[in-house]
This record gives structure tokens, sequence and C-alpha cells, in this order.
């Protein structure tokens, strides 16, 4: 080679090393939170809601300085990855997330079978974990980076079940119908006591696959056994729309309840005038004088990206950003480990308007659990209602 | 006994969609000896478009009934120039050759999904009821809207029916089936046959589609379940044979439907991939061979 050449070889590494440096400068000032979501099939709707409220949370956050840990401001970045609601998938989004973005606090994680193929990485790499998920095996002192950041079964149904109940003396008999996987079944174990418990008869418990789009068959033996109520647990909405209009052709007429139902939109596509009284559990009402600017205007938002309007999945979305911002800057650190060891002591605003914290010691033996306000909605004039509301209590 | 009608019923309602969608399938595989997976894309492009165009007809001052149709002629005519466009620049080139048609299929169905997502979203489109009311039959209660599907499935079938058997075209198409060199010898032009097969194909697909939005579920996934059920129909029924595929269009539907209702609706799933087993265990080629 010669000088010349040499001398250029020289300049060229330098210029290759410098723009390398700079771009770690750069980088080493961003948190990234990685999303593990389905952006495809039938659940992409909350997949892309939860990327919204995460890059919505995230800019808000940012706008206001960001995250200040040891006197740098850091800002957060969301990558979503879709894991298409399956644990292969879900498995090839971890090793991407962590391998190759090199994320170190996942902001999300949607589907018990994904987020429990991710768990299974984040746990043994030391990465934070937010997730939905609902299985009572997913967390617990066995796992101290994981944290669940919205109501699941365990804090919904012992107060969405009695309030049904107790609305409807007179009902006595129950089916219920869940999707076969592992939030159904998650969902259908807790139900299923929490009916018993309350005195409710079941009549009969089914699975069904997520995909299906033909119910009539499924209604016409739920008809078959009249029962009083028709429990549809964790159906997504559209499906649940869908059985409730099957049955409503069929003459069926009784209590409607959708356990974790998320929204009113999607039922009223499917099931129109037949979804009318439906009881949901994991549902938010943005009707009515106690919804704040901010709600009205990110949900808005929300609508015009996705349209739909905002659920507590894509919501818990939104409150992991603050709970992490609060964690590192109460910890003084950006290390998962040290941030997870501060995140059960922190409190943070959520999106619902209050101050929160985390709690669970009774139902999984440690704090992991956002504390989150239940709430009770009800279709009522085609419209989602809030019939109740607790803040719940306890360690 | 009631119970039975009812079911029978049911059957017969669900099985006039896989019916029509399965034809589409086995018209394919029968003309051009390919499978095309993404055959379910088309049903739901006519879908969709009839989900997004008659509320906004309707909320124009259309009639309901009126909307709908002028819904369904725009979904069909969105989905048959999709199709032409697939066939023209994707699959003339590739027929006969299953390999090729299978890669290029499965690349269609990676871009069309992100394609209907981004343009649609992911969201369920409302289609509002257009023929309101029920029907008893023999004491089986059925939605005029699902009967008037059914009595349109039967026409459209019957139609096709005595088409490729009683019919020009359709005798040409028949024969390049059975065997296309034979057929070219004959004078039946084999290119012109292929893209005629292929575009009444995609144009099954687009009625169904249409037919199934005032009742089902509809979102830029719709297709996918039908597709599943519409191989496994002209699979037991036997690849590209027009009767097979009628057959096993109900004998899916019959499946879903006693198996869910005596036993639940996951064992009426695995019910039907059992019978997939079973059929291509002991005849391979269908229950009516291939076409």
């Amino acid at each position: 080679m010669t000088f010349s050449g040499k001398l250029k070889t020289l300049a060229l590494g330098v210029a290759v090393g410098v723009l390398g440096a700079a771009s770690t400068a750069g980088a080493a000032d961003i948190i990234k939170l990685g999303l593990s979501v389905p952006l495809s099939g039938s659940g992409a709707i909350w997949g892309k809601g939860s990327v919204f409220m995460c890059e919505r949370a995230a800019k808000e956050v940012n706008e206001a300085g960001g995250v200040t840990v040891d006197g740098t401001a850091y800002t957060f970045q969301c990558i979503g990855y879709d894991n298409k609601y399956t644990a292969a998938e879900g498995t090839r989004v971890a090793q991407t997330l962590l391998n190759r973005e090199g994320v170190k606090f996942i902001g999300g994680s949607l589907g018990t079978a994904p987020a429990q193929a991710l768990q299974s990485l984040t746990e043994r790499q030391g990465v934070l974990m937010f997730t939905t998920a609902w299985g009572a095996s997913i967390k617990g002192p066995k796992f101290p980076l994981t944290f669940t950041q919205m109501n699941t079964p365990f804090e919904i149904l012992p107060l969405l079940i009695p309030y049904v109940k107790q609305a409807h003396p007179e009902a006595k008999t129950l089916v219920m119908l869940n999707p076969n996987d592992a939030s159904g079944q998650d969902t259908e174990a807790v139900a299923n006591k929490v009916w018993k418990d309350t005195g409710i008869e079941i009549l009969s418990s089914d699975f069904y696959e997520r995909g299906t789009t033909e119910f009539q068959p499924i209604a016409a033996r739920i008809l078959s056994l009249n029962p009083d109520i028709v429990d549809l647990g964790a159906m997504p909405p559209a499906d649940a729309g869908a059985v409730f209009r099957e049955l409503a052709s069929l003459g069926w007429d009784g209590i409607k309840v959708v356990e974790v139902g998320t929204g009113v939109d999607g039922l009223k596509a499917t099931g129109g005038d037949a979804v009318e009284g439906v009881y949901m559990g994991a549902a938010v009402s943005f009707e009515g004088g106690e919804v704040s600017d901010h709600q009205h205007e990110v949900n808005e938002e929300a609508r015009a990206a996705i349209g739909e309007s905002l659920n507590t999945i894509q919501i818990g979305f939104y409150d992991a950003v603050y709970a992490l911002k609060a964690a590192m800057e109460a910890a003084g650190s950006i290390e998962p480990r040290e941030v997870a060891k501060a995140l059960p002591d922190v409190t943070f605003r959520t999106f619902y308007g209050d101050e929160i914290g985390f709690y669970g010691m009774d139902n999984y033996g440690s704090r992991q659990q956002m504390k989150l306000p239940v709430i009770v909605t009800q279709v009522k004039d085609g419209k989602l209602v809030e019939a109740a509301r607790v803040t719940p209590t306890g360690n | 006994m009631q119970t039975a009608i009812q079911l029978i019923v049911t059957s017969l309602q669900i099985g006039a969609v896989y019916i029509l969608f399965s034809l589409g399938l086995t018209l394919i595989f029968g003309v051009m000896r390919i499978v095309n997976f993404a055959h379910g894309h088309l049903f739901t492009i006519s879908a969709l478009m009839v989900a997004y165009s008659v509320p906004w007809l309707a909320g124009n001052g259309f009639p309901v009934l009126l909307a709908y149709l002028t819904g369904a002629a725009i979904g069909i005519a969105v989905a048959l120039v999709i199709g032409f466009l697939i066939y023209v620049f994707g699959f003339r080139y590739f027929q006969r050759d299953m390999v090729g048609s299978f890669i290029l299929s499965i690349g269609l169905v990676l871009l069309l999904d992100g394609v209907l997502l981004k343009l649609f979203g992911g969201a369920v489109r409302p289609v509002p009821e257009v023929l309101s009311g029920t029907v008893n039959i023999l004491g089986a209660t059925v939605t005029t809207q699902r009967l008037a599907l059914c009595f349109a499935a039967v026409v459209i079938t019957g139609m096709l029916y005595l088409a490729l058997t009683r019919t020009r075209l359709g005798k040409a198409l028949r024969a390049v089936s059975i065997d296309h060199e034979a057929a070219m010898l004959q004078g039946v032009p084999y290119n012109r046959m292929a893209m005629i097969g292929f575009m009444i194909a995609a144009g099954l697909a687009a009625v169904a589609g249409a037919l199934i939005a005032p009742v089902s579920i509809v979102s830029p996934a719709i297709g996918a379940d039908y597709l599943i059920k519409g191989f496994i129909a002209v699979i037991v029924g036997g690849l590209g044979s027009v009767p097979g595929a009628i057959l096993g269009g109900l004998f899916v539907a019959a499946i879903e439907t006693f198996g869910g209702f005596y036993f639940d609706p996951t064992a009426a799933t695995i019910a039907i991939f059992v019978l997939v087993i079973v059929v291509l265990l002991v005849r391979p080629k269908g229950l009516l061979d291939n076409g």
C-alpha cells in the first residue's frame, strides 16, 4: 500500500471511530423500552394501541425533561415487535429485543404465552419486564424482575362477580366460554372458583380457538343449557359480540358478562343491540364528567390512530413508563436490578389520575402488581357506563 | 328432533360459505395445479370493502339494502382487480409449479397482511343489519340474513356447476384440469383458461367475502379461519374436484356444528383435523378423488 493509501485508510478508520463514538455517546442517553405485542392478526388492535400509549407516555416524559439519574437526563424510546400472540413468535421477539436491540427494560408484553417466552430470558439476563399477562405463576419472589401493568382476574373477579350477583339475585346458573390458551385458562380457573363461592351453579365451562369466526354452533350449545348467565371470560370483545348476537337470534336474553372485556367498540361492531347490558371488568369509560381533559385528549388521539377507544391493557403500557421513571429516579440508577428493587416502594401518577404504587403480597407473595383501580362497566343504551370503581387496599 | 333440525340448518348455513370459498381453491388447483394461500385475502378485501362502504353509503342517505348491494359490488370489483394483478404479475409465471407458487403465495400473504393492516387498521368493522328478523324452519330458528346468504350461495354454486358441465368454457376448463397437454392439442388455449379459472376463483372468494360481511367479524384477519377450513374441505373432498369441494365444505361444517354442540368447540376443531388425517390415510386423493 502506498503512503497516500495508508493515509486514506487511517483517515477512514478515524472517521468511523469518531462516528461510532458519537453514536454511542448519543445512544447512552436513551433508555430503550422493548415491547412484545401482537401487531398482526386479531390482537393487532391491542398491540397497536399499546405501542401508541408507550410512545405517548415517553413523549410526555421526554418533553418534561426526561429521567434524571445521577445528574444525567435520559430519554425513553419505545421499540415494539410483533409477537403474533404466540409463544413461538414471542420467543423470537424476546431474542431480538434482548440480544439484538440490547434492551434492558421491557415496557410491556401482551399475551400470556409470548410473555412467558420473554420472561424465560429477562429473568436470566437481568432485564426488568412489565407484562399484562395475568397468570399467578408469572410473578412472585421467584421472578423478582417481573411486574404486572394491568389488573388481572385475581384483582378484577372478586369485585365484578359479586357485583353481578348482587344486581341479579335471581340468577342461579351459568355457562362459561374462554379462549383455549394460557390467558383463557388462567381466567377460567379464577372465575370458576369465584362464581362457585358466590353460589352460582356452573352448567358448562368450554374453550374455543382464537380466530374462530363462526359462533353459531357455540350459541346453539349454550342455548341448549339455558343458563341465567353467560360469562365469556377472556374473549376478545369482537368475538364476544358475535356470540351474544347469535344467542339473541336464537332467543336467549339473560345476564351477559365478559369478565376481562376491554371495550365496547369491538363488542358493538359484531354484537349490535345484542350486547346491551353486558358487564365488563377491564374496560374504561370515557363518557361522563369525571373524565379529565388529559384522558379525553389521549383517547381521541388513540381513536384517530387505531380506530378504537383505549382499554386497560393499552393504558398499562402508559403507566409502565411513569412507573419506570419513578423507580429509576428513586434508585438513582438505570441498572434493571436496582430499579426492580426500588419499584415496589415508589408511587407514580397513573393514567387514571391517581398516585399509585404496587401491591400483591396476599396473592403473589411479593409486591409486583400495580395498585390500579378496579372498574366495573356496563353497556347501557349502546354506551359504556362506569358502574363501580374500587381502589384496592392491602399490601 | 328440534335440536337435530337446528344443528342441520346451522351446518348448511356455515357450509354454504365454506363451499363458495373452497370452490375457488379447488378451481385454481384443478386448472393451474397451484395452491393459492392468498385466496383468503381476496375474500378479506371484499369483506373489508363492504364493511367500510356500507356504513358510509347508509350514512349518506342510501337505503341499507341498496348500500349493501353497492358495497358488495365495490368489494367484488376491488377484489377482482387485485386478483387480476396477482395473476398477471405473479401466478402467470408459476403455473403448474408447486414450489414456486407456494413461495409466491406465502410472500403475497405477508405483503397483503401488512398492506391491509396499514390501510384498514386492526379494528373490527361493523356492518349494519341488512335484512332484519328471523325465520322458523321446522322449529329451527334462522336469521333472515343467514337464510339469504345460504340461498345466494346455493344459487351461485348451482350456476357454477351448470357452467362447468354444460358450457363450452366449462368443458374447456375441465379438459385443462384433467390433462392440459391433451386439451391444448385439441385447441384449448391453456393460458387463457388458466386466467379465466383464476379470475372465477377470485370472484367466488370475493362473493363469499361480500356475503359473510354482515354476519361475521370483519377485520383484516377474517380470511385466515376460512382459508384453513377451505383447504380442509378441498383435501377431504379431493383437490381439484368441484363436487368434492361441496361435499368437503358440508362435512367440515357438520363436524364443526355437531362436535361443538355435543362436546365443545375445541373438540370440534380437533375432530376436523383428525378427519383430514383419516381421509389422507384411507383415501389420499380425497373422498371423490382429484378432479
